[in-house]
């Protein structure tokens, strides 16, 4: 990991208050599917916020973000040709070993972008099926990248895009239909993930799932952002995970 | 090139920046981005006698300037840093500085006599706000300050004493003065003042722990005005912290009677804020015909 002055190249809405963010770094930094840079949107008066990296191609990287607080809020207004510092790359990132060929995705949220990241790194070597929730039509972004799924099949909450669903009654339909994955990865909110776990032990199919948590440093050193593991240990989101196996973190 | 080194109660350090408690853990991640040897001093995570899981979380919120911690003292245990952490920490050419923290004067005293000869300086938390036995019970008057760190004074043959204090409290500089009194070696302020902040939405506070721990730079005036008045009242050096982001802040805590100063929130929003910080020291002694940079300390002329 190192900390970077990056240049912002292209910052543009791609979804209702849903950013695109690229940013150029003065070298080539390698980043893993799953992993997460620390971005700096208020100098030295507000903390940095964590962002999945989504592509990482030579020297530029791209986060997507929701516009949500104050730090998404100053986010989202820089333009291209300014300046942020960027902290990367973070955290375990997801990892597929050699005899896992089918893969499953379920991403609901903004916990889709972390998914497209595992997309770009794995399509070409695994089968991919991705189950994708967003809230409505109006949220619905990516698919250009999402596409690169062997089988995408997007649902939302209302209906408006796709069936009126969300991604973990989706990925269940495809068990339904006997479409079983060697293993499963998820982001996304807390009640989707837990639900996930439910089908995911019932079916006796191995997940890991990457968490989200209020950070303070990004580099494991301030215990701020920890989870309870489920042998009653703490583990540090940020250094230990983000991404942790299902049946190892409690939800 | 100026003289950054400064002698704090016997303990030579290169420069006068040490890398605050808690913000750091014990430096090796920030040693993955930087060489921690070029600090001053790394002043480590809190230990307790046992290992300990801290809070709930969230463990963390902001506000303008700010933010507010309620991390709970979680940590390893001081014979998991003693058996994993010291003998790297010491070897990176740092002063470490042990941060401990008990429930009892007992347990104060324990800690520091397990601590007496590995550590270079041992920094007594009687501070912290976060936990219900965390030491602020002892840090708030001046008798229990002055009756802790006689404990830990009686504690420690080889190894001297810094006293952490509680900016919550009535009097910095009367409990300054006890522990003076009872043989501190050295005194290090602030420690985070106890607030609160609401997520107005769920009408709930935003940290599980209800309230935590303010600082960041938000704080800085209130901090530096505390070293002030905390270097009026007492003969032994004082660590000065609170809110800094960079050089310019470090000479205003070394101008209000600091030997040296703690730098810690702002490793979260900067994690290279400490070099930065060393380097731009150099730089503003220079430019300002400072030769050492102890001639700072209490420099300050009044209106």
């Amino acid at each position: 990991m190192k900390d970077y002055r990056a240049v912002v190249q292209a910052n543009r809405e791609i979804a209702e208050g849903i950013f695109e963010l690229t940013l150029s770094l003065p070298e080539e930094v390698k980043v893993r599917a799953g992993q997460f840079a620390e971005i700096s949107a208020g100098g030295a008066h507000l903390l940095r916020r964590p962002f999945a990296v989504c592509k990482a191609e030579g020297k530029e990287i791209t986060v997507c973000f929701q516009r949500r607080g104050e730090g998404t809020r100053l986010l989202a207004s820089t333009g291209a040709g300014e300046r942020l510092n960027v902290l990367l790359p973070l955290g375990n990132g997801f990892y597929l070993r050699e005899e896992e060929k089918k893969i499953a995705l379920v991403g609901g949220g903004v916990g889709i972008f972390p998914m497209i990241s595992v997309l770009r790194e794995y399509a070409e070597k695994k089968e991919i099926s991705a189950y994708i929730g967003f809230r409505s039509a109006s949220a619905v972004c990516g698919l250009e990248e999402l596409n690169r799924a062997s089988r995408l099949v997007a649902v939302t909450d209302d209906g408006s895009y796709g069936e009126k669903m969300n991604a973990v009654q989706a990925f269940e339909g495809d068990l339904r239909r006997g479409l079983r994955p060697d293993v499963a990865l998820a982001c996304g909110p807390l009640p989707m993930l837990r639900a996930l776990k439910g089908v995911l032990e019932r079916e006796k199919i191995p997940g890991f799932v990457s968490l989200e948590e209020r950070m303070g440093c990004g580099i494991g050193a301030c215990l701020v952002c920890v989870c309870n593991l489920t042998n009653g240990e703490h583990a540090r989101v940020c250094r230990d995970g983000p991404v942790f196996a299902v049946g190892d973190v409690e939800l | 090139m100026a003289d950054l080194s400064v002698e704090l109660c016997g303990v030579k350090l290169k420069n006068p920046v040490i890398a605050a408690s808690g913000t750091f853990g014990f430096g090796r991640e920030f040693d993955e981005l930087y060489d921690i040897g070029v600090l001053g001093g790394v002043s480590t995570k809190g230990l307790t006698p046992r290992p300990r899981q801290g809070n709930p979380v969230p463990r963390i919120a902001e506000a303008r300037g700010v933010i507010l911690n309620a991390v709970g003292l979680q940590n390893p245990g001081v014979e998991h840093f003693i058996e994993n952490d010291l003998a790297w920490l010491k070897g990176k050419g740092t002063a470490v500085i042990a941060n401990v923290a008990g429930s009892t004067l007992e347990e104060y005293a324990g800690i520091c006599a397990r601590l007496d000869g590995l550590a270079d300086i041992v920094e007594l938390n009687i501070s912290c706000p976060n936990v219900k036995r965390g030491g602020m019970a002892f840090g708030i008057r001046p008798e229990s300050v002055r009756e802790v760190t006689a404990a830990a004074k009686a504690a420690l043959k080889s190894t001297p004493l810094m006293v952490k204090l509680s900016p919550n409290v009535e009097s910095i500089a009367a409990n300054a003065a006890a522990a003076e009194e009872g043989g501190a070696d050295a005194v290090s302020l602030v420690n985070t003042f106890t607030g609160m902040a609401i997520d107005v939405e769920r009408r709930r506070p935003v940290l599980a722990n209800n309230t935590g721990g303010v600082s960041g730079a938000g704080i800085r005036p209130i901090a530096v005005r505390m070293v002030f008045e905390a270097a009026q009242a007492v003969h032994i050096p004082v660590v000065g912290m609170g809110g800094i982001t960079c050089a310019e802040d470090a000479v205003e805590f070394l101008l209000a009677g600091a030997a040296a100063v703690q730098v810690g929130t702002a490793n979260f929003t900067d994690p290279m804020a400490c070099p930065k910080i060393i380097e731009g020291l150099g730089r503003w002694c220079d430019a300002h015909g400072v030769r050492k940079v102890s001639e700072l300390t209490g420099a300050l002329r009044l209106n």
